[in-house]
């Protein structure tokens, strides 16, 4: 296994390197201007160009390309060019609320989604099939700004259960989970949508497999033949989609970030982008990729933990 | 009294004397308790650094971290009054200005001098070298050729180049942009992390920066005006409206920036608990007229424009109480603006009259309009007013074809020349800074020698713009503006819409501790004077 997670992590460098380049140059063919985005529109014409000078705008862009890339290898992110704060710093103060939002999320969603999605695929078609079914429509139909919006009026502004702003400080547990309680309530809702989706469509699909039946033939309880035989078979494909779930919520939290005030790597590069802060656009985004390779690492590891007979070569 | 009575005399004492120190540990509780949030429709601060600060939630920082040597008296822009210095005075020839400062102000304290040290002379000559440099300042136009120097520990000389008025010269040094005074050792000392680290004189010190969520400023014990009334200051980043509203009504946060719209405003002064704040001096709309691109190049091409745009209906649209017309490239409230009546007196009000705008695109040789396109912001304050141009544009026949892009973008856009119509929305310090940004030949979008936002590219009135600069005579130099805009009315170089004044929400607890009319900062001062109840 050691050998599959070596050589997963160098074909992952190329993948980084891929999507740095691309940044690299979609973000400088767009138009507008750091400097100006920077400085404001009453800043002098020759402040502006005095502050691209210094953001080093000016340099040949292989030059900008190749001195950005040299400070990957050193493990230097960079400075961003409106703040001119490490970009490392920036990154290390937001990461872990963006991961705990995310994984309370996921967690939400496995909790709740895998067994709504079992007990709509055992009753299918019948009452609780229904119900399910049109609950994560709902979910998924519903954007998680507005649930957010939703939540915070009810939760928040109404019943006075919940603040409505911020992130609450790691040393503090209690309230870290008061302000983590609804904005982990909007992504994890629509995380049982999808789940739950995923889950009856793969029970459904188990559930018709010979060993069910040889299963059910033997005289197994119907308790039996969900958790032992079908749960663990549906797993592997409710894996693969968690894992995918999860890289995008990170990406996706942006708006729950923004309604409910919590800093986070969505807010960061949807500022960085409207700033045309390249280098801090570039180096969140290789970040992120990079987060999407360790995710989907760890997912394909799982199958092995799922699966016994899988093996890794 | 026997023993046990003094015991229990002595009891009783010893418990009065718990109650008390209970009593003002609680007190105390309840003073440090004072910490006002305020939160601003942003996601993240750009830079701390007040002679680089243009976004309205920096220049808040800014305003309660800074102090300028002379400041706009809070609530009312139409004062200026002391602040660092305690005086000054100009030399008859008008080039030489003198301030003396205030003895014991104190720098906030930073990394390397714990206890701050005591503001001098030193310090603001090395602050406004520091402005006027352009690779350390975004203002450095507005003191070029100026040279500064310390006569003494509290006396600061400024000699100008030229002459010019005081009404040009004060807000140079007052508490906004380059005027702010950065202490020389803690920028030294700070260097880039200054940007984010601001260390300054102004009745709150910087205390830490959360990345995309807040700045916590704590008060300044030693502020020479006293110290302030509020333990500290928290400024937030909430980009939503429905969050901050939220958290307003929640008391999570006790004053929000809203949205500049009536309809928002009706609604939220529903709220008993809540009180709206609508104040100057806002921002002007102008639309500008690209006088290069066809078929603008025809005058009478323009004025049908300025015939079939109704600035009433557009100020309807958004609403009385938020914004208010404008009749003029420089707004009524500064010196040298024209009032709605002055531009009516001279018949250059452009009253809306389609048929004449039909004829004159008759005339023209469009009598069946014609076809435009143009960029604009996705920004609500910008797009929308723009659509009704667009609405109103069509009643006779001009096609504007209208290319939604992000803020960024536009900015860049229109700088590149590639509208023939841009709707800009701008506050400026001084008529002199309206004109000359926007209307002198130099500042002239890609070609001008300084290019700047004259995307109209007016040529003509550069004469009138520099005699009004270095004119001493107040009344002369307000006759000159007045004429610099009469003439660009003449030539509809660019059609005034309205201004838009600036919407903030407070909770009933806040009293700002002044009136307030008008706030430079953009946002309403937090100051030493602020309580929390």
């Amino acid at each position: 296994m050691a050998r599959y997670v070596i050589r997963r992590i160098l074909v992952a460098f190329p993948t980084l390197l891929a999507v740095y380049t691309l940044v690299f140059l979609f973000i400088r063919v767009a138009p507008g201007d750091p400097a100006v985005a920077a400085l404001g529109d009453y800043a002098s014409a020759e402040a502006v160009q005095a502050l691209r000078e210094r953001m080093g705008l000016n340099t040949p862009l292989w030059v900008q390309y190749g001195a950005t890339l040299l400070g990957y290898v050193r493990g230097d992110l960079g400075r961003s060019l409106i703040t001119n704060i490490s970009i490392g710093s920036q990154i290390a103060a937001v990461l872990p609320h963006t991961l705990e939002l995310t994984f309370a999320g996921v967690l939400i969603g496995t909790i709740f989604g895998i067994p709504l999605g079992i007990i709509a695929a055992v009753h299918r078609n019948r009452l609780a099939d229904y119900l399910s079914r049109v609950f994560s429509l709902a979910g998924i139909s519903i954007p998680a700004f507005y649930l957010g919006i939703l939540l915070i009026l009810a939760f928040a502004v109404k019943l006075r259960w919940f603040p409505v702003m911020g992130a609450g400080d790691f040393s503090n547990p209690v309230e870290n989970l008061r302000h983590l309680a609804l904005p982990a309530l909007a992504l994890g809702i629509i995380m049982i949508a999808f789940v739950a989706r995923m889950t009856r469509s793969c029970f459904l699909n188990v559930l018709r497999e010979d060993y069910i039946r040889t299963a059910r033939a033997k005289g197994l309880s119907e308790r039996g033949v969900i958790l032992l035989h079908s749960l663990r078979n549906a797993l592997i494909p409710i894996a693969a989609v968690l894992g995918t779930q999860t890289a995008l919520l990170i990406g996706d939290s942006v708006m729950t970030e923004i309604v409910f005030s919590r800093p986070g790597m969505g807010k960061l590069i949807v500022q960085a982008m409207l700033q045309r802060d390249y280098i801090a656009l570039q180096s969140l985004i290789v970040v992120y990729a990079s987060l999407v390779v360790v995710i989907n690492l760890l997912t394909d590891l799982s199958y092995g933990v799922i699966d016994p007979r899988i093996r890794y070569e | 009294m026997g023993n046990r009575g003094r015991r229990d005399c002595g009891e009783v004492v010893q418990m009065k004397v718990r109650l008390l120190i209970l009593g003002c540990w609680f007190l105390s509780i309840v003073a440090t308790g004072q910490v006002l949030r305020i939160a601003f429709d942003a996601a993240d601060l750009k830079t701390l650094d007040p002679h680089y600060a243009a976004a309205t939630m920096d220049r808040a920082v800014v305003d309660m971290v800074f102090n300028g040597l002379v400041r706009y008296k809070p609530g009312d822009i139409t004062v200026i009054e002391p602040d660092l210095a305690l005086s000054w005075e100009v030399s008859e020839d008008g080039l030489i200005w003198t301030f003396y400062l205030r003895p014991g102000v104190s720098v906030h304290p930073f990394p390397g001098m714990p206890d701050g040290y005591e503001l001098t002379s030193e310090d603001v000559v090395f602050s406004l070298i520091k402005a006027a440099d352009p690779q350390r300042s975004a203002y450095a136009g507005e003191y070029t050729g100026m040279k500064f120097e310390a006569v003494d520990k509290y006396t600061v000389k400024i000699v100008l180049p030229q002459p010019i008025s005081s009404a040009l010269f004060l807000p140079k040094v007052a508490n906004y942009s380059g005027g702010f005074i950065v202490p020389k050792r803690a920028y030294e000392e700070l260097g880039p992390r200054f940007a984010t680290n601001p260390v300054g004189t102004g009745p709150f010190r910087f205390k830490e920066y959360s990345p995309a969520q807040k700045v916590v400023l704590v008060r300044n014990e030693h502020y020479f005006r006293g110290t302030p009334k509020l333990e500290g200051v928290e400024i937030w980043y909430m980009p939503d409206v429905t969050a901050r509203l939220s958290a307003l009504l929640t008391g999570e946060v006790h004053v929000i920036e809203g949205v500049r719209e009536q309809a928002w405003v009706e609604a939220v002064k529903r709220y008993p608990q809540v009180i709206v704040d609508v104040f100057g001096p806002g921002e002007t709309e102008v639309l500008h007229i690209n006088m290069t691109k066809r078929p603008f190049t025809d005058l009478r091409v323009r004025q049908a424009v300025a015939y079939a745009i109704d600035r009433n209906e557009l100020v309807t649209a958004i609403g009385p109480d938020v914004a208010e017309p404008l009749c003029a490239a420089v707004p009524p409230y500064l010196p040298g603006g024209l009032t709605c009546a002055e531009v009516a007196e001279r018949g250059l009000l452009y009253d809306v009259d389609l048929a004449k705008a039909r004829e004159l695109l008759a005339e023209a040789g469009y009598p069946e309009g014609f076809e435009i396109s143009a960029y604009i912001t996705e920004r609500a304050s910008y797009r929308k007013p723009f659509e009704n141009i667009q609405a109103q544009l069509a009643r006779v026949g001009i096609k504007l074809n209208i290319t939604v892009v992000d803020h960024s973008s536009f900015h860049s856009l229109i700088r590149q020349d590639a509208n023939p119509l841009v709707h800009y929305e701008a506050w400026r310090p001084s008529a002199d800074a309206f004109l000359t940004r926007f209307y002198h030949s130099a500042s002239r979008v890609v070609v001008g020698t300084k290019p700047d936002t004259n995307f109209s590219h007016v040529t003509d009135i550069d004469g009138l713009i520099e005699a009004a600069r270095y004119e001493l005579d107040t009344e002369k130099q307000i006759a000159l503006w007045k004429e610099a805009q009469i003439k660009l009315l003449e030539e509809m170089a660019s059609y005034p819409l309205y201004i838009l004044k600036f919407v903030f929400c407070r909770s009933k607890s806040v009293d700002y501790g002044y009136e307030l009319k008008s706030s430079l900062a953009l946002y309403p001062s937090i100051n030493e004077l602020t309580t929390l109840k």
